[in-house]
Formats: C-alpha cells, sequence, structure tokens
C-alpha cells in the first residue's frame, strides 16, 4: 500500500497551504499526484428562496478557487508533484467521499476545523463525518492546534507529521492495512512509536496471574509488528498501555514526541457507535496531533 | 446607515400611530377594527419575497430570515400593545392551529419523498418525457407537488441531458407537476391543505378533478408537440447509448408505505372526532394532534429506514424546507389583520374588495394573478375568508366553510382552482417552481429570467388554457 495519489479538500481556510505544504515531503515515500479540490456548497449558491440558482455567485466562487489553486498548482509543478483542480457544486462530505472513490485515490487529506466552538474536539462535524465513513486512509492534518494544557494555552505547529508516528495497534486486520502504509512511509520516517492497549474491559475480574497471560500474550504480538518494522530499517519503540483506549493513546502521545498518530479505525458494536463513536474516531477528535486513520 | 436611522423612526411612527386605533378596540371581532394599514406588513412581506429574489437575490439569499422577523415584528408588537389577550389569542392560534400543522405536513412529505429514489437510463423521448410528466402530475396529489417534483426532476433532466431544447421541458414539468398535478387533495398544494385545516373535507377537493383533466391533458398534448419538434428539429435518430445503460428502478419504495401513512393520518383526522384539547388557551381537535404526531413520525421512519446513500444520490438537503418554515412564520403573522378584515366582511376596511369579488369568474381570476406573483398559500388563505366574509360574515369559521360548501361550492372550486393553477404562471407562484428551476439550472439548463418565463411561455401557453378553463366552469 503505497500513497501515489491525494485528495486534498479544502475550504481556503487559514492554513491550507501549509498543511498541502507539510504533504510534499510524500514525494520521497511514491506520492505523484494530488487532486486540488474545492466543493461549493449547493446552499450557498442553489434554492434561493422563490428565486432559484445563483449562476453568477457560482460562476465568481468558481473563478476566486480557481486563482487561489493557481498559486498552489505552482508550487505542487515545482516540487514535481502532478496535479489537477476539480470544483464542484454539491454537498462536501457525500461529494468529498464520492470522487475521492471516483478518482481512486490512495489518501484523503482534509483540514483544520473553523472555528473552537466544541473546546474538546480538534476537528469539525464535517472532517469528523468524513474520517466516520471514508472507505480510504483519511489524515485529519491539523496543521495549527490550540489547547490548554496544564492550564496554560499552547500553540502546536503540526508541520513535519509523518517523522515519528505514533502507532497504537489491537492487532485487527485494519491494524495490519496500518501497519503496511506506515512500512511504504520507511523513508521519511525517522522513529515509530508502537503501542497497544489493554482494553479495562479486557482485564476486568482477571486474577493477578491471568493479568499476567494477557500482557504476555499481547507483548509478543507487540513484538511480532515491531520485528516487522524493524526488517525495513524503522527504529521502532514497542509501549504498553491500560485503560480507555482513546485515552491512553493521548495519553501515551503526550508523553512522546510523535509526530502523528496512525491507527486502523476500530468497529465498536453499533449502539457503543452511536453514543461514543469508535475509539479511532474519538481519537481524532481529542488528540491535537493528525490523524491518519485506516479503515 | 442614514437611511437605515430613517426607517427605524418610520416604523416607530407606525408603530405609535396604530397603538391608539388598536387600543380603541379590544374586542373579539377585531376584524371590524383594525385600519387598513394593519396589512402592510403583509404587502411587505409578499412583495419581499416577490422583489428581492429579482433584484437582490444574493441578499435575499443571506438574509431572508431576518426580513421575515423584520415584517413579523412590525405587526406582532403594535397588536399585542393594543390587543393584549386578544392579540396574543390570535397570535397562538394562528402558529398551532395553522404554521404548525402547515410545516409538518410539508417536512414529512418532503422527508417522505426525498427517501425515494429512481434509478436507470432514462433516455428522454417524446414518449418517455410525456411519460415522465404524466406519472408526476399523477402523483402529486399524493405525495405533493414538492414530493413529486423533487422525486422526478433530477432523472428527467438526466434523460434529457444530450437534449439540446431542454428549457420548455422543465417548463411544462413546472406547469403540471409542480402546480396543477396537486389540485386533487390537500396533500397535492399547500393551499388546499389550509383548507382542509378549516374544514374542507379531504375528498371534496375532488371536484377540481374535471378542471385539472382539461387543463393537464391541453399542456400534455402541447408539450409532446412540442417535444416532437424539437426532437424531430435536433436530428436525434435513435437515442444515444454509450453502453452504460442501467435498468430502471426504484430505491427507497417503502417510503411509499409512508406515503400512504401520511395520506392515512391527514384523512383520519377529516373523519373522526375525538373532542378538542386546549393549549395555551387554543382548542384544538385531538384528531388534528394524533394526525400531526402521526406525520412526524413518518418522517422520522423514513428517516430511520431509508438509507442514507439514497437521500444523498438524490441530493437531498433541509435547506428548501427550513427556507419555507422562516419565510411562512412570517407570512402566517404578518396575514392575521388581512385574514381578520376579510372575515368581518362589509364591516371591515377591506370592503371594497368583497364588493369587487362578486361571482365565480372573480375569484379564480383574483385568486390566480395574486397567487402567480404571491405565494398562492397565503392568497387562497384571503379569499378563502373573502368569500366568507362575503356570504356569512360573523359565522364562525368552520361553519362558514361548511355554509360555503353546501351553498356555494362554486366559488370555492374557483378559489382553489386559481390558487393551484395560476400558482404555475410565475417563478414566486409555488415553492416547489424556485427548486426545481434551480435543479435545473444547476445541471446546465439555462432556464428564462422571471419575466422571460412569463412572456414565453406562462402568458401564451397557461392563460388560455384558463381562459378555455373560465368558459367550460365559472361563466
Amino acid at each position: 500500500m503505497t500513497i501515489r495519489k491525494i485528495l486534498f479538500p479544502t475550504k481556503f481556510r487559514e492554513y491550507a497551504f501549509n498543511s498541502l505544504e507539510s504533504l510534499f515531503v510524500l514525494k520521497k515515500a511514491g506520492l505523484r499526484e494530488i487532486i486540488l479540490y474545492y466543493v461549493i456548497p449547493r446552499d450557498d449558491v442553489g434554492f434561493v428562496p422563490f428565486g432559484g440558482y445563483l449562476k453568477k455567485e457560482e460562476e465568481r466562487l468558481r473563478e476566486e478557487a480557481k486563482v487561489r489553486f493557481e498559486n498552489w498548482q505552482k508550487s505542487l509543478s515545482e516540487q514535481g508533484i502532478e496535479n489537477r483542480v476539480i470544483i464542484e457544486v454539491g454537498d462536501p462530505v457525500p461529494q468529498i467521499l464520492s470522487v475521492a472513490e471516483r478518482e481512486k485515490v490512495d489518501l484523503i487529506v482534509v483540514g483544520k476545523k473553523k472555528g473552537t466552538f466544541f473546546e474538546n474536539s480538534f476537528v469539525g462535524t464535517g472532517t469528523l463525518k468524513i474520517v466516520t465513513r471514508s472507505r480510504i486512509p483519511t489524515l485529519a492534518s491539523k496543521y495549527m492546534v490550540e489547547f490548554e494544557c496544564d492550564g496554560e494555552c499552547v500553540l502546536r505547529t503540526n508541520r513535519d507529521k509523518f517523522t515519528r508516528p505514533l502507532f497504537p495497534t489491537d492487532f485487527s486486520d485494519r491494524s495490519e492495512k496500518a501497519l503496511n502504509l506506515l512500512v511504504s512511509l520507511k523513508n521519511i520516517i525517522e522513529k515509530v512509536y508502537l503501542c497497544h492497549i489493554i482494553e479495562t474491559r479486557d482485564s476486568k475480574g482477571h486474577s493477578e496471574k491471568e493479568w499476567q497471560k494477557i500482557e504476555l500474550e499481547r507483548k509478543k504480538l507487540l513484538e511480532g509488528y515491531a520485528s516487522t518494522l524493524r526488517s525495513t530499517g524503522l527504529e521502532t519503540k514497542e509501549l504498553l498501555g491500560a485503560g480507555t483506549i482513546s485515552d491512553e493513546v493521548i495519553r501515551i502521545s503526550r508523553g512522546t514526541d510523535a509526530t502523528l498518530i496512525i491507527m486502523g479505525t476500530s468497529r465498536k458494536d453499533r449502539l457503543h457507535e452511536l453514543f461514543q463513536g469508535s475509539d479511532s474516531h474519538r481519537v481524532t477528535q481529542l488528540s491535537e496531533l493528525p490523524t491518519l486513520l485506516v479503515p | 446607515m442614514k437611511k437605515l436611522k430613517v426607517v427605524i423612526v418610520a416604523i416607530w411612527i407606525y408603530m405609535i400611530s396604530l397603538s391608539p386605533v388598536f387600543a380603541s378596540g379590544g374586542d373579539p371581532h377585531i376584524g371590524e377594527y383594525l385600519p387598513l394599514y394593519s396589512v402592510l406588513p403583509f404587502v411587505g412581506m409578499l412583495l419581499s419575497i416577490a422583489i428581492f429574489p429579482l433584484v437582490a437575490p444574493r441578499f435575499w439569499h443571506h438574509h431572508f430570515g431576518k426580513v421575515s422577523a423584520f415584517w413579523s415584528v412590525v405587526i406582532i408588537i403594535p397588536l399585542l400593545v393594543a390587543y393584549k389577550a386578544t392579540a396574543l389569542h390570535e397570535i397562538l392560534h394562528i402558529i398551532l392551529a395553522d404554521y404548525i400543522p402547515f410545516i409538518i405536513l410539508l417536512g414529512s412529505l418532503y422527508t417522505v419523498s426525498g427517501g425515494i429514489l429512481l434509478k436507470g437510463t432514462l433516455r428522454g423521448t417524446p414518449v418517455v418525457n410525456t411519460v415522465m410528466i404524466t406519472i408526476g402530475t399523477l402523483l402529486a396529489s399524493w405525495m405533493g407537488t414538492t414530493g413529486a417534483a423533487m422525486l422526478l426532476i433530477r432523472p428527467f433532466l438526466r434523460a434529457n441531458a444530450h437534449r439540446k431544447s431542454r428549457t420548455f421541458m422543465v417548463v411544462f414539468f413546472i406547469f403540471t407537476v409542480a402546480n396543477i398535478g396537486g389540485s386533487l387533495t390537500p396533500l397535492g398544494d399547500p393551499p388546499l391543505f389550509l383548507g382542509f385545516l378549516r374544514g374542507v373535507p379531504f375528498f371534496w377537493t375532488f371536484n377540481l378533478l374535471p378542471h385539472m383533466i382539461i387543463a393537464v391533458s391541453i399542456l400534455i398534448v402541447l408539450y409532446f408537440v412540442f417535444d416532437m419538434y424539437f426532437y424531430k428539429k435536433e436530428g436525434i435518430q435513435s437515442p444515444p447509448d454509450d453502453g452504460t445503460k442501467e435498468p430502471i428502478r426504484l430505491e427507497g419504495i417503502q417510503n411509499f408505505l409512508f406515503i400512504a401513512g401520511i395520506v392515512g393520518a391527514v384523512l383520519l383526522s377529516g373523519m373522526v372526532h375525538w373532542g378538542e384539547l386546549s393549549l395555551l388557551g387554543v382548542h384544538r381537535a385531538i384528531q388534528d394532534i394524533v394526525r400531526d404526531v402521526l406525520l412526524v413520525m413518518m418522517g422520522l421512519l423514513s428517516l430511520i429506514f431509508t438509507k442514507r446513500r439514497i437521500r444523498e444520490d438524490n441530493d437531498f438537503t433541509w435547506f428548501p424546507i427550513k427556507e419555507v418554515a422562516i419565510l411562512f412564520i412570517g407570512i402566517f403573522l404578518t396575514m392575521i389583520p388581512c385574514l381578520k378584515i376579510l372575515q368581518a366582511g362589509t364591516k371591515g376596511e377591506l370592503d371594497f374588495i368583497i364588493a369587487a369579488v362578486q361571482n365565480p369568474v372573480h375569484y379564480f381570476w383574483i385568486t390566480g394573478t395574486l397567487s402567480a406573483f404571491l405565494d398562492n398559500a397565503p392568497t387562497y388563505l384571503t379569499f378563502l375568508s373573502t368569500a366568507m366574509g362575503s356570504f356569512y360574515s360573523g359565522v364562525p369559521e368552520t361553519q362558514a366553510v361548511t355554509l360555503l360548501i353546501k351553498e356555494n361550492p362554486l366559488f370555492l372550486l374557483a378559489i382553489s382552482a386559481g390558487a393551484v393553477f395560476f400558482g404555475a404562471n410565475t417563478y414566486i407562484g409555488n415553492a416547489p417552481n424556485f427548486m426545481v428551476r434551480s435543479i435545473a439550472e444547476e445541471s446546465g439548463t439555462p432556464m428564462p429570467s422571471f419575466f422571460g418565463y412569463m412572456i414565453k411561455y406562462s402568458i401564451p401557453i397557461l392563460v388560455p388554457v384558463f381562459i378555455v378553463i373560465t368558459f367550460i366552469f365559472f361563466l
């Protein structure tokens, strides 16, 4: 699994270009083409009450987007990355997912949230819908994030995001896919933090002996993953955690100098997902680090 | 800024001037006391709907909610200051008994029909197009003109993507599916549902069947002739085949069950009498409340049992229904004085309208002409009130409707036909018109301007059809 083609949808928000620039490094890992994509929300130009459709407004928005993309395309060409621009009218989330499938991209990169209406979330609702529904690996870029740490406001720039990824694994098929993706990025990775979280419910009611047995089994599985990574020349550090997956992943990420979280999307039962979201989606929401989810 | 100040001062003067006049009343028959200029906010609201989309569409698109709120406040505050509890009762009555059921019906039909997707490869030949328009027209009375139009417009446009002349097709689609087709039941078109809420029996509107058959037959034959002409002119020998032929199928068919549920719920509310409940001092029939709950349930069931992909493939969005909800709260609130004055008959300030509108032909053409330029739902109510004020001044509303149907049914037929049929005359006559126009333009079908639509299509085609209807039924 190699990232050759990326879909980069944008709303031209602050730092959108910086976020794009931070992907240039992927050329060393096989990136060939980036599709720059802008969706003019249908509700912005269509269904004018008793009026119809704002054709001129659509044309204006198209022109504006084209002009903005021109500079981006120039930078991409300078880097030797092929590029194309697609501008369409529609409902952004389904449209992005549909164009990603149509164009057979390997990665969707989604951006930064607009404001901080929900203090606890680092991604907006649109981004969250995309990462939840996408059947293609999706990177929540979070180029610049502001958050509170020990009572202080911290501003973090996630520029070199692929340098030291944290890879929480549950040894599932999706984790295997994430592992393959990680291996394909070996040329741009310095070090991998490989971790596994023993869930609270797995350890509940177990005697100390049973607990040690679980720990040993998981360590062994973790070692298997680590060997795969090391065999490709990647420096790997293994970490074991216990508790709620999303909380532990975030805690571990803050205890290391990880620059990215890459994980297979986890699937809980439907009821759990409906009310709490899956662990991978919660990590995407709650971590200040860029998050690459592999479905 | 200076202009804004002038406007604010003018509004205050208007409000202050209204207050003493209002205060002199305090009578439940407020229609007899309300001054003529209390209808100005209603006129302002309707003119805003008619003019802003033409002259300032971008402003209107982003600020129509504020405009609606503005006209509502301009009438509500003086009414409340002057009439206090009476005014509050009238406001609550129009919200609880008219607006909420109206929006619930539109919302549920919109939600349910948005869950039905027509897929497959259709090639737009004159026969296929005529069949599609005919099916849409037949469906409109059962799933609403909005529902039928939203179900078929995208497949219709896709089927004709290879055709050069498509504008006339969309215009005929608006004439038939988005308007005249909805004339048979209260589900078909919003004005008829407002009539139903005021006591017009569900199946009474079937009396419009002969009117509808004549109008639709003429239009569909004309459409076929036009389509055949352009089809030959374009030199299309056989339908293009790009090798991607997909069989025609309907997805989300469970939604037809929910449509049946909506029909059943509305029918039920017209057939049973389970007593009344007082909600905030407004008496509402229990069967009407049950109906509204059932309609909401049908919408929710449709949302739960329809795959998200179907709605997305339908380009389903909540925006149009939100727009209608926001605009219509303004229309309903500003409409209160107008309705009350008209219901007061010759004792009210609008007695000159009652004196001028005497015969069914007057009702057909005046209701119709105004429906074309204002929305047809409030226009229908206005002229229903005029007829009731004219014949049964002072008689309670439901009783007056029953008497009108029994003694002067031709008047109600004329009002109903005028409101529904003439809604097709302009883009602003009926809500689905602008939705269809928007979707057509988005898909690259050039549509005529507001006046272009009237000059090229509605005046030369629809008006003669309505003259024929007049001669047959209303003279």
